[in-house]
């Protein structure tokens, strides 16, 4: 740097203008001059393009010959749901592909579009509830959801709540606060008495349904008036003609403020890329639905779309083994959802937020 | 074609009971109740298996075809209307092959001619010895004996109150006769478990009520439940910045 | 054409003129920012899992600097404001460096926007026409297009100005004061809608509520100024452009206020929720006393809390707020205790316990700390180059035609220190 040999460092103020030509044969310092110049410039965009690029040549760093065309065409595909049939067909045999040869298997990539006259619902019956997770289980068998043991890599979408029943204890009577002139907060307050709301999601006891606790599995509840969707900033999660809210995963920015405005947390983050061994891939998928995903984008419960389109029960329905899960269609009369709101006490969790889930709660 | 069936039941239900002779990578679940549910795993085609199994608890988890080895679910009387061939069950009869075998092995070839005179129950060994707990029967508080549910001559049925036999295959007929409201949600569908088509008009395998529940065991001591406690699958991951779990076993709010 | 080539040149001339602690700053922050230059790979190819984020609480360090950094650009308009609207004569003369600050302060905020995304490549996906833009219903939509009008008005305005005092000429008032006018209130708006963006979640009962907007703004009226002082005062110590007394009064007049009103507004948001004491303010008690034993956060929040009263009362006492020897303590204090309670303190608490009550506590990853810092570095690597080029032509020293009067150009920017006149 040859300004620090030049009298510019002098402290005396007078200079002639001969540093002027100095400063303008000086050498740039190496990478600073261009980034520097580069961000004088490239403001609003040049962050863009730097990120952009690093995104992309880190794509394309990681891909082999084989997939290479097909991730670029598949990185600047536009959003599905304003393709036409054929885009929208052809990205869905740009995936096969991909899948295909990652996993070693036949995978079928399908888009079966909402049927008309369909507006799919779901029970609980909560009283039935043993707190099994084999619906967790069920759905990560199905749903191709990262499973890995580096914390953050395994994703499960349904989370089972436990809540114990506590005791109102008679020692407890006078010892609330204060005390004497009439007790303001009554000594079994804020202790387990009761039920306690504040539950558990991680017990693991030998069996269950454990002596006074019940169970409350809590999953995606596709609401009708999603706040999940109306805060993403590109649309990439929406509701289907049938119910289902959706998410596109190819088009997700993973902004994360689908996530934060669930009020639910119905929702995960693919903190990396996926761990899913070829085995235990499932390979038939719906591109809406549980086709494999990549890291950084959010995924959560979509009614096994790949079933429900075709008309089977979602996973999670079929493995309960106390048959505490019913799904069918609203619409229906005869569905065994509709049934089940005309004749048992239903309910909405959280219903004062307006979203209107379609995921009922009842019991019997 | 219900023989046909059950024949080929019957042997993969042999075949089933001999683990020993086939190679030790046979996987083996259950659907509902762990020793009178079991299904091998077996690829229906390359790729599709018929079951995915749990890896730590046994139980099935996923079903690649849901009316496998089923069975239509045979007339229900008042029962309302169900599309011909869209109930399906799994049959049990074939698992009680043993039952004829009553006759011969314990009997000696002879089915005693004498029946009980009165309801009262009788301690038989060889009944103690299928059921223990038959003198405390864990159904219906003492209000229950053998007799009251099973065939007093054709062992391998059920009983209804004017003596006519019911299939072991259609147990809601007889449990229904006491258990009316669960017989009716169960026929819609809200009690009970069904695989296979959502739409209400949809082909379904109904799992009948033996699958589920015991019928010798519903009580299970004071538990009352209906089931016995059964063996969960595993918590979900622990997040990034958590040792452990043992802060939500403090209680409470402060 | 030909005078902007050679402006762009001159200004480039200019900032590469420095001595030794120009030189030996700028490389030090180099250094740091190649360290975000890594970060940016690693999450670009591993994924934000070597940050400490979950999916319970999935906004950490990055979302709660980007939420702070807008606070610090709006606080531009602490400078601007007095300057035009009440023509505060001492103002007026560095409302140009104000904007470079907002400016830079924005492309920190983009900045942090790209490392806190899933996805930063595609962010085209946000483009109209070309992708999807969720307006009116995105609150992040409205976040993207204030953000971007407000860095765009800034640049126009702070260029122009500068350009114009450059080449010499005269401001065109029709074209100029329009866009002051409107980038005042556009401050107010971008972080009125970043506030917008928490404070609509019902899913989040720690941010849903009324209060969060009007803490936002007067936050950041408190945290941008304690920024700009601070900067003032480097300036005065280390180039020959001298900010008048008046200015920096204002401006600590002014954090007093804001600084008096946060700490009011934190001291209502306390009692209203612990009032009751319901679920509903398990977030705010975590931060204040730890939930269920887990106490992360809580040395964080009493720190910030004693520093900001410390900071306010030190405002609040004119012998100290006009005291320079002092007043550099009190904004450090005011500037990390809102960085903190507005951050971290802010951020991850909305997100402990999740909606449905699973109580998680985060931590962030060393990669995360240093592509936070690294970011920060580029900010302030931009910051400077920005203010050394506006404090050039300010001073006359980068002119069209060649350095005006007798002015030494040497030293300009960070090199030797001056003493005061």
């Amino acid at each position: 740097m040859a300004h620090k040999k030049t009298p510019l460092a002098d402290p005396e103020k007078k200079q002639p203008s001969e540093s002027l030509a100095l400063a303008a044969s000086a050498e740039p310092l190496a990478a600073c001059k261009t980034t520097t110049s580069r961000r004088d410039f490239l403001k609003a965009g040049g962050m863009l393009g730097i990120s952009s690029l690093m995104g992309t040549g880190a794509l394309m760093a990681q891909s082999d010959d084989a997939r290479a065309a097909v991730e670029w065409a598949e990185t600047f595909q536009g959003n599905y749901r304003l393709m036409t049939p054929q885009e929208k067909a052809e990205a869905r045999a740009r995936l096969e592909k991909r899948y295909s040869a990652e996993y070693g298997k036949k995978v079928t990539v399908d888009g079966t579009e909402a049927q008309p006259n369909v507006l799919m619902g779901y029970a609980l019956n909560v009283r039935k509830c043993i707190g099994c997770r084999r619906c967790v289980k069920a759905c990560v068998a199905e749903n191709n959801q990262s499973r890995g043991s580096d914390p953050g890599q395994r994703i499960e979408w349904i989370q089972v709540l436990k809540m114990e029943r506590g005791e109102f204890s008679k020692e407890k009577m006078n010892q609330g606060y204060p005390e004497g002139l009439g007790i303001q907060v009554g000594g079994n307050a804020y202790s387990p008495a009761g039920t306690v709301l504040e539950g558990q999601y991680y017990y693991e006891p030998a069996a269950v349904p454990e002596k006074d606790s019940t169970y409350m599995p809590i999953a995606c509840m596709q609401c009708e008036k999603p706040p999940c969707v109306k805060v993403c900033p590109v649309r990439t999660t929406y509701r289907e003609p049938d119910g289902p809210v959706v998410i596109d995963y190819n088009w997700c920015i993973g902004c994360r403020m689908c996530m934060g405005a669930c009020p639910y947390w119905a929702r995960r983050f693919n903190l990396t890329t996926p761990v899913l061994p070829k085995e235990e891939m499932n390979p038939v998928t719906h591109y809406l639905g549980n086709r494999p995903r990549m890291r950084g984008v959010v995924e959560k419960c979509h009614w096994c779309l790949q079933r429900t389109r075709q008309g089977r029960y979602p996973a999670c329905v079929e493995v309960c083994p106390v048959g505490a899960r019913k799904f069918g269609n609203l619409l229906d009369p005869e569905s065994e959802v509709s049934l089940i709101l005309a004749r048992k006490n239903v309910f909405r969790l959280k219903a004062e937020l307006n979203t209107f889930p379609k995921f009922f709660y009842f019991y019997d | 074609m219900k023989k046909i069936a059950s024949k080929i039941l019957i042997l993969a239900f042999c075949c089933g009971m001999i683990p020993s002779a086939f190679p030790a990578d046979e996987v083996t679940c259950f659907e509902s109740r762990k020793g009178a549910s079991e299904v091998v795993q077996r690829d229906l085609k390359p790729g599709l298996p018929n079951v995915k199994c749990s890896p730590k608890t046994g139980a099935v988890l996923w079903w690649g075809d849901p009316f496998d080895g089923t069975i239509p679910l045979g007339d229900m009387p008042l029962m309302g209307n169900i599309p011909p061939g869209k109930a399906v069950v799994k049959p049990r009869s074939e698992k009680l092959a043993i039952l004829p075998l009553c006759g011969t092995a314990c009997h000696n070839g002879i089915i005693p001619a004498a029946l009980p005179k009165d309801k009262k129950p009788i301690p038989i060994p060889t009944m103690e010895g299928l059921l223990p707990d038959a003198k405390n029967l864990q159904h219906g508080r003492g209000g229950l004996w053998c007799l009251d549910c099973h065939h007093a001559t054709q062992r391998n049925k059920l009983v209804n109150n004017f003596g006519d036999p019911i299939s072991f295959d259609q147990p809601q007929l007889l449990c229904g006769k006491c258990h009316g409201d669960k017989l009716r949600d169960w026929r819609d569908g809200i009690h009970g478990k069904r695989i296979g088509e959502w739409a209400s008009t949809g082909k379904k395998r109904w799992f009948v009520c033996t699958e589920c529940h015991n019928p010798h065991n519903v009580q299970d001591g004071i538990r009352n439940r209906g089931f016995i406690q059964i063996e969960p699958e595993s918590p979900p991951q622990l997040p990034k910045g958590m040792k452990n779990a043992k802060h939500e076993l403090v209680p409470g709010v402060n | 054409m030909k005078k902007l080539m050679s402006f762009t040149a001159d200004y480039i001339r200019y900032i590469l003129k420095g001595g030794m602690k120009f030189y030996a700053w700028m490389g030090f922050l180099a250094i740091l920012s190649s360290i975000a230059l890594y970060g940016f790979y690693v999450q670009n190819t591993e994924g934000l899992i070597v940050t400490g984020l979950t999916s319970q609480i999935h906004d950490g360090l990055y979302f709660a600097n980007l939420v702070f950094l807008v606070g610090v650009a709006a606080g531009a308009v602490t400078i601007v404001f007095p300057a035009y609207v009440h023509h505060h004569k001492a103002m007026h003369e560095v409302t140009v460096l104000g904007e470079m600050l907002a400016i830079s302060a924005v492309c920190m905020v983009m900045l942090f926007v790209f490392a806190h995304m899933g996805r930063p490549e595609r962010l085209w996906h946000m483009i109209p026409y070309i992708g999807i833009y969720n307006l009116p219903g995105s609150m992040l939509g409205w976040d993207v297009l204030v953000l971007i009008g407000y860095l765009l008005l800034n640049f126009v305005c702070g260029f122009y100005f500068l350009y114009v005092k450059y080449s010499g000429g005269t401001i065109n008032k029709k074209f100029f004061m329009p866009l002051i006018y409107i980038s005042i209130v556009w401050a107010l708006s971008i972080h009125t809608v970043t506030a917008f963006l928490i404070s609509t979640l019902v899913a989040r009962p720690m941010w849903f509520h009324s209060v969060m907007p009007i803490r936002f703004i007067v936050t950041a009226f408190a945290a941008g100024p304690c920024l700009i002082i601070l900067a003032f005062l480097t300036i005065r110590k280390n180039t020959k452009l001298w900010i008048q007394d008046e200015a920096i009064n204002l401006l600590s007049l002014i954090i007093t206020w804001c600084l008096g009103i946060a700490l009011f507004l934190t001291l209502s948001e306390v009692v209203v929720e612990l009032y009751a004491r319901t679920e509903h303010a398990n977030g705010l008690y975590y931060l204040m006393f730890g939930l269920h034993g887990l106490t992360r956060l809580v040395p964080w929040f009493w720190g910030s809390l004693i520093a900001m009263i410390i900071a306010f009362v030190m405002f609040l006492i004119p012998s100290i707020r006009t005291n320079y020897k002092l007043l550099p303590i009190a904004c450090v204090l005011g500037f990390g205790g809102i960085w903190v309670e507005k951050g971290m303190g802010l951020v991850v608490p909305g997100f402990i316990p999740t909606p449905i009550g699973e109580v998680t506590e985060y931590y962030p990853t060393m990669i995360e700390i240093m592509m936070t810092i690294g970011l920060w570095a580029i900010g302030f690597f931009l910051l400077t180059i920005l203010l050394k080029g506006a404090i050039g032509i300010l001073l006359g020293e980068v002119r069209y035609g060649g350095a005006e009067k007798s002015i030494d150009v040497a030293s300009s920017g960070k090199t030797a220190a001056y003493e005061s006149r």
